[in-house]
């Protein structure tokens, strides 16, 4: 079953280009159905998730390629499952003014199965081997324009994501050789005997595979491919760098923190301090950044950047509030920001515009765009009654909880992000709402809202960032449980 | 129960449906709707504020955080305030908004103004407040910039991220409260138990004084006032007005609700931040009356003004004792009354004679006299002449100071009250004088009577009427506030 989920999107794929599809609409009706049953089956294997392993092919030793369902999984791979349909409906609309469809759905689809694979991964080696895959499948997509710039950034990113997967990768061969087993359990596999006065090393190749997982998870200083892929079309940048694959990043930090080192080993070392230090300054770095930048789409960029070590400060408190706090911002984070991603190409679609300074009073030409960009900046900023308070709440409060004066410096690294998201996502609002006393829409006359194909994705994000916001009480209760272990 | 909830709403969706609305109405269409729409809140607050008996808890945004609204005589003072201003300044604008546009837009954001604040009167723990202090600031910018000039858009901005800055450095403290206290219901004598010699208790010292710095933003403490000279002139003077009288009274309103029902004044009392704080007072007060003092622009002059008189109100709430509390609340009402009126009779000015500089309004008395002699009469208030609303609340004010456990400040706070009341009659009257007596050489033969329309006098004499009557008989107030103010301290 678990193999299923992650097959049919790559059969389903594949089938796209061979396929006589006569109408474009069959190739639509055909990839949605494939999509969305597949999101049926991951939900129905997650609701009825059974504890055994499912084994796929046995190395040698330890070694296996093996799946599990877990609570992690289930986050990840509910919140995977839950956005694709909705990105591929969106996708089809976008993809009526860029070329060569056929390839651009075939691996969109492709990485949906990849991205399961990760969620579902029993353990490091399986994780590593679908996270290195992840990379491959998604450059073509990055790639897609095939202009001079997408052809450098898609370069760098693949340098980047393999470069950092070597580090991980020698995160991967200590937790062979120091631990009991590679399997994720919760609370880490390191044999105690087998370190013995190796602490510090191990820390150290701890510190390294952060970083080398880091990388698709955009921590400063290796976050500068993540601006430059916003060449590639907006359903990529917004379900893939918003949330597949910089989430996988994350996703992969959080379980090699969590299920194989163990915070035991961890908890109030120089190597916590090391990555915490990293990551407030990425939250800060990465809002700063998105403050200059003028291109709408690499502001958000920008902004996803420091959202993810939103997510890493969570992980890296190293406290199973803290974990609550990364899994909530986690899932939330990912709504909100694909919500503005896909606002973002929506404007794109509709006029071409790019550039923020070219907004200015497009608010009342399509105003259900802006006024779900609002709403989705606002969420972002924190405000109460949105999902993003929620999230920042419980980070927050499991700084708090921590009782670590860094970590309270980190809160104040939260607000002054929040405090900057604040500033660069309202200009934008402003902008397209108060246009000024002079302001002549005349050259915009014929702008309009997008169509259904494009607003229904929108709109039930928004519906989720408010009902997140009012009342997340089950989800952040189940996220506790994750991080407390009860599945 | 539920009633509570009728005020917040309605004028929030009826903002809401007026902005989302995409015909043009008509400009009587509008403002008769509008007007109703005001009418109707006014009613439905008063009747919330008649038959509340309970607080209300609406649902939990998660663990622990209840959207909880209660009423407490608080809470009354302020939402009548925030009415009458609001209702006055309201039909003030009906006149004064033809010579702007887009007035859908602006009395869509005034109506959610509207809803927002009666939510932030009755806000009954730390959380709701929070959540409506931050919608207040998103839905009063549009009426900052509505001008649409570069210099509205841009005072907008600074005022929203300004105010977003204080709420932020808020929301940090809020992070460390909820950990140490068992609720963030609003208790009359704080919550917190912790004691400040403790070793946590130096660190919530921090914290309260990051939560006055943030708070105080929004009340334009020094040196976070910057904003509020800038937002005020750019602003149409009805909403100048509001915002002056009632807007920034919400920064007042947060202080008292985290300094007298969260941390509690006990563990404030004699510490650094309580020193801290006085000497920010003073120094704003003064600050303030002097750059009003220089300042040619009227409405500039009156923001400026503004800033020191909100730091008479925050003054008594750091002194701590019962007359100076007494005496910010009679000023919050003063203040509140006098601020608007002097708003809206420049309003009026400019509406009539588009003249914005104090220099060119030479023998403006003769051609309005009776807006001037609104303009008069609470600037005497404000001055704090006896029988107005100005001098009963200094009063209050001075003597808690005197009386107050504070050092030095006790004479300190007497003596700056005092300039500063100089200073307000150096900044309020030359106007009058001007106005009324425009020298000999002044050519009246030319002038003739221009007072403006109705709609716009009668609010003007309804506020000036109360700001006197808040001077005659603050007994009525205080006899009010007497028992409720003994239980806070």
């Amino acid at each position: 079953m678990i193999i299923c989920v992650i097959l049919i999107p790559l059969l389903a794929g594949i089938l796209v280009p061979l396929l006589p599809f006569r109408k474009r609409c069959h190739k639509e009706i055909f990839l949605e159905g494939a999509v969305i049953l597949n999101s049926i089956l991951v939900w129905y294997l997650l609701l009825h998730h059974s504890e055994s392993t499912f084994l796929l092919a046995h190395f040698t030793g330890d070694l296996n390629i093996s799946f599990r369902v877990d609570g992690m999984s289930m986050v990840f791979a509910g919140l995977v499952s839950g956005l694709w349909p909705l990105a591929t409906l969106y996708a089809f609309e976008y993809m009526t003014k860029e070329d060569h469809e056929n390839t651009f759905f075939l691996f969109y689809t492709i990485t949906y199965g990849v991205t399961l694979g990760i969620a579902f991964a029993a353990n490091l080696l399986t994780m590593y081997f679908f996270y290195e895959l992840l990379t491959l499948v998604t450059v073509p997509l990055v790639m897609h324009t095939l202009t001079r710039e997408a052809i450098l950034a898609s370069r760098k990113y693949l340098y980047y994501s393999l470069g950092g997967a070597a580090f991980a990768f020698i995160g991967l061969i200590m937790i062979i050789v120091y631990g009991t087993t590679t399997d994720f359990i919760l609370g880490g596999v390191l044999d105690p005997l087998k370190i013995g006065d190796r602490t510090n090393v191990l820390l150290l190749i701890y510190v390294m595979a952060f970083m080398g997982f880091g990388v698709k998870a955009a921590v400063c200083p290796f976050n500068s491919w993540l601006p430059q892929a916003g060449v590639a079309p907006t359903p990529v940048t917004a379900l893939l760098h918003a949330v597949a694959v910089v989430k996988s990043g994350a996703f992969a930090i959080i379980r090699l923190t969590y299920y194989s080192f163990g915070t035991d080993f961890l908890q109030g070392t120089w190597a916590q301090t090391t990555v915490m230090i990293v990551v407030m300054f990425t939250i800060v770095y990465g809002c700063s950044r998105a403050l200059k930048e003028t291109h709408i789409k690499r502001r958000l960029a920008y902004s996803t950047i420091s959202n993810l070590s939103y997510i890493l400060f969570g992980a890296v408190i190293m406290t199973p509030l803290g974990l609550t706090g990364a899994i909530t911002h986690l899932a939330f984070h990912a709504v909100m920001k694909i919500s503005s991603f896909f606002c973002a190409g929506a404007i794109m679609h509709q006029t071409d515009k790019r550039y923020v300074h070219e907004l200015n009073g497009m608010g009342y030409k399509m105003p259900w765009v802006f006024g779900i960009f609002t709403i989705s900046s606002l969420a972002l900023m924190g405000v109460p009654g949105l999902a993003g308070f929620i999230s920042k709440w419980n980070l927050a409060g499991a700084a708090v909880d921590s009782k670590n004066p860094l970590a309270y410096a980190g809160i104040a690294c939260l607000l002054i992000s929040a405090l900057l998201t604040a500033i660069y996502m309202l200009s934008i609002v402003v902008r397209a709402f108060f246009p000024g006393r002079d302001f002549d829409d005349g050259p915009i006359q014929n702008v309009h809202d997008p169509n259904w194909k494009m607003l229904l994705p929108l709109m039930v994000f928004t519906v989720f960032i408010i009902l997140f916001g009012v009342h997340s009480q089950p989800i952040v209760d189940f996220f506790y449980d994750v991080a407390t272990g009860v599945y | 129960m539920y009633l509570i909830l009728l005020p917040i709403l309605f004028p929030i969706l009826a903002g809401f449906c007026l902005l989302a609305y995409r015909k043009d109405p008509g400009r009587k269409l509008l403002t008769i709707t509008t007007g109703i729409c005001l009418v109707i809140t006014g009613a439905l607050v008063v009747v919330a504020l008649m038959g509340t008996k309970q607080g209300l808890t609406l649902f939990h945004l998660t663990k622990k955080l209840p959207i909880y609204f209660n009423i407490d005589k608080i809470s009354v003072i302020f939402s009548l305030l925030t009415v009458i201003v609001f209702l006055c300044a309201g039909f003030f604008s009906f006149v004064y908004m033809k010579h702007e546009q887009k007035e859908k837009r602006y009395y869509g954001y005034y109506l959610m103004a509207f809803g927002v604040l009666n939510a932030l009167c009755f806000a009954g723990n730390l959380i709701t407040f929070y959540l409506f202090f931050e919608l207040l600031t998103l839905s009063s910018f549009p009426l900052v910039l509505h001008t649409g000039s570069k210099e509205a858009v841009m005072a907008g901005l600074k005022y929203l991220f300004y105010s977003l800055c204080g709420a932020y450095a808020s929301l940090f403290g809020i992070y460390f409260l909820y950990h140490n206290c068992e609720t963030l219901t609003f208790t009359a004598g704080g919550v917190l138990q912790i004691s400040p010699a403790s070793r946590e208790g130096s660190f919530f010292l921090l914290i309260a004084f990051v939560m006055i710095l943030g708070f105080g933003v929004k009340a334009g403490m020094f040196p976070m006032h910057a904003w509020l000279p800038t937002a005020h002139p750019a602003a149409p003077a009805p909403a100048s007005a509001v915002l002056s009288a009632v807007i920034v009274k919400a920064g007042v309103l947060a202080l008292i609700r985290v300094i007298y029902f969260i941390f509690g004044t006990g563990f404030l009392q004699g510490s650094w931040v309580q020193t801290a704080w006085l000497t920010l007072t003073l120094v704003t007060i003064f600050m303030g009356s002097m750059l009003a003092y220089r300042e040619p622009v009227l409405k500039k002059r009156l923001a400026y003004s503004t800033v020191s008189q909100l730091y008479y109100i925050l003054f008594g709430l750091a002194v701590m004792n019962e007359e100076a509390f007494t005496g910010s609340l009679l000023h919050v009402l003063a203040h509140g009354f006098i601020k608007s009126t002097l708003f809206l009779t420049a309003g009026a000015i400019i509406y009539t004679t588009g003249k914005t500089r104090v220099d060119e309004l030479r023998g403006i008395g003769k051609k309005m006299p009776f807006t001037m002699w609104c303009y008069t009469i609470v600037s005497l208030g404000l001055i704090g002449i006896p029988p107005t609303g100005g001098f009963v609340s200094k009063w209050y004010l001075a003597m808690g100071g005197l009386t107050g456990d504070i050092g030095i400040f006790r004479y300190l706070g007497a003596a700056v009250l005092l300039v500063s009341a100089l200073l307000t009659a150096g900044y309020l009257l030359p106007l009058t004088i001007q106005g009324f007596f425009p020298g000999a050489d002044y050519d009246d033969t030319a002038c003739r009577k221009q007072e403006p329309a109705r709609l716009m006098t009668i609010p003007i004499l309804c506020l000036t009427i109360l700001s006197v009557l808040v001077g005659l008989f603050p007994n009525i107030i205080t006899n009010y506030l007497t028992d409720f103010v003994s239980t806070l301290l």
